[in-house]
């Protein structure tokens, strides 16, 4: 139906809708959470703080660089999404591996299964959602 | 809180949630009977919002106030926020967003609940 948009336009339309839905909120819930524990337990777990804050700058980042959609909004979407795929996995793995230094949870502990591993889901639709736009407007 | 109200909130919410998810999988666009269960949502919403301010003016305090205000701004934001942002999409993707939205309210709901009163 909304096949007659513009190409700037698409990346934001269809899935790409609930895709900055979804990218919005945890951008919200990362930055909230992080920015409020960095403020009342700096000491306990820096680390982890430190890193929600930065998890959820990055949510920020991809949401609006989805909704926007322009050729430069893509790549900065695609490099955020991308770090964040990276960052799932290796936050992550550390965690499983070495949970001394991640004293408390971050979005991206276990693989993020205390918000029932969609931090480990929604990178990859975000790369999947990405790439098929990029395809498209090449062709 | 006001906890029938939080009830209330967490069916309505849940079954917005699985008639547009419904949609979605029927291929309907947003309409007006699903905007109309929206507003029905917020209102439900600001009623709990608004009985939960006045008890806070009464007196009743949780320990984490801060962390409790930014769940209640929350709850009260998302319902709108989502509405308009799926309503734009004339797909059935609008119905999805509006699931979405749905499906995290009543989550948000056990939060701020347990925030409301820790002992449970």
């Amino acid at each position: 139906m909304s096949e007659t948009a513009t190409t700037d336009a698409t990346l934001r339309s269809g899935p790409g809708r609930l895709l900055v839905a979804v990218y919005a909120v945890f951008a919200l819930a990362a930055t909230a959470r992080g920015t409020y524990q960095l403020l009342t337990r700096f000491d306990e777990a820096p680390l982890a703080y430190g890193l929600s804050v930065f998890a959820g700058a990055l949510y920020f980042v991809a949401a609006v660089g989805l909704a926007r959609a322009g050729r430069t909004s893509r790549m900065v979407a695609l490099v955020c999404v991308a770090v964040e795929m990276a960052g799932v996995l290796v936050v992550g793995a550390l965690t499983v591996f070495w949970s001394a230094g991640f004293p408390d949870d971050t979005v991206w502990s276990n693989f993020g299964s205390g918000y029932l591993f969609i931090p480990l889901v929604l990178p990859a639709l975000g790369l999947w959602w990405i790439l098929t736009v990029h395809r498209a407007d090449r062709s | 809180m006001v906890d029938w109200l939080t009830m209330t909130i967490q069916m309505v919410s849940l079954g917005v949630a699985v008639w547009c998810l419904i949609s979605f999988f029927r291929d309907r666009p947003m309409l007006v009977p699903h905007l109309i269960g929206m507003g029905v949502l917020w209102l439900l919403v600001l009623g709990q919002v608004g009985a939960t301010i006045a008890a806070m003016v009464g007196g009743e305090r949780p320990d984490d106030f801060p962390m409790f205000v930014s769940y209640l701004a929350t709850i009260a934001l998302l319902p709108p926020a989502c509405a308009v942002w799926g309503f734009m999409e004339r797909s059935k993707w609008g119905p999805a967003v509006i699931s979405f939205a749905c499906f995290v309210l009543p989550v948000l709901l056990v939060r701020i609940e347990q925030l409301w009163s820790p002992v449970v």
